[in-house]
């Protein structure tokens, strides 16, 4: 049964909160161009600065470098983050996802050499999974690991893969053994150093005009046979228990809030009635949405599995996202500020990526019934 | 309130409602009377004195209670009785609320056969009481529920209620959550029983999208009430509960479409059960503000913080 824990935040994650707020209201160099997507803003140096605060890897093992804290004060400081429009997509794979999976089937070693750089901000990583020929069926990667000797020798090309340009590291989904009736079966999830093993790197450009996406091909590259993480052939299951942490997250509702925000400066302190009812609306949704998120964020600390749930988490969230800036357009005065446009035109061009990344909204409906028991 | 209390409740009003609202019952009280025997049963195990202190329960207990009998539509004005309950002592009878407008209290449920209501305002902390209750219209909601209007002449006692039209506001919030869940638990089963081209049309992936996009849409509401549940006491009460109507309410008329769809001609009958959830859904949304109205409030009310502190105010929200 699909169902979301009535939790709150406790009064510990409240005094965070303020910390980084007094974080954000001290580094304004970082928040020149803001955006609450979470893939648009690539800066290094932030990211630094927050490793030092101790807020990548938060929920990771102090041994490793990680902070030992609770899912919920992760969430206080990823919401915060992105309201704020704070440039976070250099870490936020590795510290969503990458990490993560290390520390649950990578090897003693991976963890040593891995885990620790990323929570000081200074390891970035990619994830690829789709292909060319391989988007919603990620059971069809073609991408090939051969062993010969001690290393793996990777054939294949991966695409629509974030910042592969500028991370150090990407985590492929490769088939290790050829293809037999069961689909998910010999996959694995393999390493691969993005500025020393040979692969070839092409940005693509998006519809916005931005280059956070790549071409990553595989033409022969050849890695030490260590840089599998967990047992050869354990790919699909590693991948979709990746997928809670990616799906149910506040950077799933909040990617145009910063368009919230200047419609609600533009409509002033005594708006018009409609104006009022829009606020009010996108409001109303996101304050739920952010309840549910929080419940996803309480089921994993307690260990739960949340597939689901996390699917309909992103599944609203992502929807809503497209539509706050619908709202808002209708809403804001006839003349609006250049902040208000600015924003707007911004995540408009970003939007059809929502409910595409992730998982596309198809595949999430296609989650949920499964969790109503009717696929 | 403890844990152990609320579930007790929950479970006992469950099994009332399960063995006692069929179809039948509701059938027969759609533009009829209460139901006298299920309410003395409701008495029987206490049910009238819900959220009162000397019962050992709590408003927020009154207000789980509420999702559940939304869950069974039951054909009663439960949220009212317990409410004036709570205002002006319980006195054994059957009571109702209404909306003060223009000197008529209007939605005031079995205006005939009741000694007191309890009239309520729009941004007013006080509720009155009138005893002399002249019916000038006798009428109906969408789904047969009966909602009079009433003549406000002479006022009684007044009690102080800490914002009762929002507090009514929640009664239909809680309802429609719990219904709306029944909606998409028949959507799920029609789903699944009904055969077409050689297999139940449930393994269609058009009818498992929408089914998923109606399961959003409960489980959202699910969590708004509960959240609206949960800030009784709190500054934040009205601005919450707004939050919770006008997100609920968005949602009621979208399940009880998508779910008609699947359903197919036979959820359009009289005789299928479908039409007395969906007729509440309906109805329900309007009452007590509609989303319009609720938008409204709370967007007046973000606006004033003004846009730099939006943000403090979302995140505050748990």
């Amino acid at each position: 049964m699909i169902k979301f824990d009535r939790v709150k935040l406790d009064s510990k994650t409240e005094v965070l909160r303020e910390k980084v707020r007094e974080f954000l209201d001290n580094n304004p160099e970082h928040l020149q161009a803001r955006n609450s997507d979470f893939v648009t803003g690539h800066d290094p140096d932030f990211s630094k600065k927050l490793g030092a605060e101790g807020w990548i890897g938060m929920t990771w093992p102090t041994e490793l470098g990680g902070g030992g804290k609770t899912f919920f004060e992760r969430y206080v400081v990823t919401e915060e983050l992105l309201a704020a429009g704070a440039p976070v997509s250099a870490h936020w794979i590795a510290d969503r996802q990458s990490g993560p999976l290390l520390l649950s089937f990578g090897s003693e070693e991976q963890k040593r050499k891995y885990v620790p750089a990323i929570a000081r901000g200074e390891s970035f990583f990619s994830i690829g999974m789709s292909e060319p020929d391989t988007g919603s069926d990620l059971a069809s990667v073609r991408t090939t690991a051969k062993k010969e000797g001690d290393e793996y020798v990777i054939n294949g090309t991966k695409i629509w893969t974030t910042d592969a340009h500028r991370n150090h590291f990407i985590i492929c989904l490769v088939r290790t053994e050829d293809p037999t009736e069961n689909r998910h079966a010999g996959l694995s999830q393999i390493i691969v150093d993005l500025k020393n093993d040979g692969a070839s790197v092409r940005p693509i450009q998006n519809m916005a005009g931005g280059e956070d996406f790549n071409e990553v091909v595989f033409d022969g590259v050849r890695v030490p046979a260590d840089r599998v993480v967990g047992e050869p052939g354990n790919g699909w299951s590693q991948v979709t228990s990746e997928l809670a942490y990616e799906r149910s997250g506040p950077e799933r509702f909040l990617s145009s809030f910063r368009v919230f925000i200047e419609l609600v400066r533009d409509c002033g302190l005594k708006p018009e009635p409609h104006q009022k009812a829009a606020i009010g609306k996108i409001a109303s949704h996101l304050m739920t949405m952010r309840r549910m998120s929080i419940s996803i964020a309480s089921m994993l600390e307690e260990g739960k599995d949340v597939a689901h749930e996390a699917a309909l988490v992103k599944e609203l969230g992502n929807n809503f996202e497209k539509v706050l800036p619908e709202i808002a357009r209708l809403a804001v005065p006839e003349e609006s500020s250049v902040q208000f446009r600015q924003t707007f035109m911004d995540t408009l061009l970003l939007s059809p990526s929502f409910t595409l990344r992730g998982g596309t909204r198809e595949i999430m409906r296609g989650v949920i019934a499964r969790g109503l028991g009717i696929r | 309130m403890s844990t152990t209390t609320i579930e007790l409740i929950l479970d006992t009003a469950s099994r009332i409602f399960s063995d006692n609202c069929d179809k039948s019952l509701l059938d027969s009280c759609e533009r009829g009377g209460i139901p006298q025997d299920l309410w003395l049963l409701l008495k029987k195990n206490g049910f009238n004195q819900l959220g009162m202190d000397e019962s050992g329960t709590s408003i927020s207990d009154l207000y789980e209670f509420l999702i559940e009998c939304g869950r069974y539509a039951v054909p009663m004005p439960i949220s009212e009785i317990l409410l004036m309950n709570l205002w002006f002592g319980d006195v054994g009878g059957i009571s109702g609320i209404g909306e003060l407008r223009d000197k008529k209290v209007f939605n005031v449920p079995h205006g005939m056969g009741i000694s007191r209501v309890g009239v309520v305002a729009k941004g007013q902390k006080t509720v009155s009481l009138i005893t002399d209750l002249e019916i000038l219209e006798s009428d109906y909601n969408l789904a047969g529920e009966s909602r009079d209007v009433l003549d406000f002449r002479v006022e009684g006692e007044v009690s102080q209620a800490t914002d009762p039209f929002a507090q009514m506001a929640l009664t239909r919030v809680c309802l429609m959550a719990g219904c709306m869940q029944t909606v998409l638990n028949l959507g799920v089963q029609f789903a699944s029983e009904r055969e077409q081209f050689g297999r139940s049309i449930s393994k269609f992936q058009a009818i498992q999208h929408n089914l998923a996009i109606v399961a959003c849409e409960v489980a959202a509401s699910r969590r708004a009430a509960e959240a609206a549940i949960d800030a009784w006491g709190d500054d934040r009460f009205v601005l919450e509960v707004a939050a919770a109507k006008s997100r609920v309410g968005e949602a009621a008329g979208l399940v009880a479409e998508q779910v008609h769809q699947i359903h197919g001609a036979m959820g359009f009958t009289q005789e299928h059960r479908l039409h007395h959830y969906t007729k509440r859904l309906w109805a329900w949304r309007d009452e007590w503000g509609n989303e319009f109205y609720w938008q409204s409030v709370l967007g007046e009310g973000v606006s004033k913080l003004g846009a730099d502190s939006v943000w403090s105010f979302i995140a505050t929200s748990s």
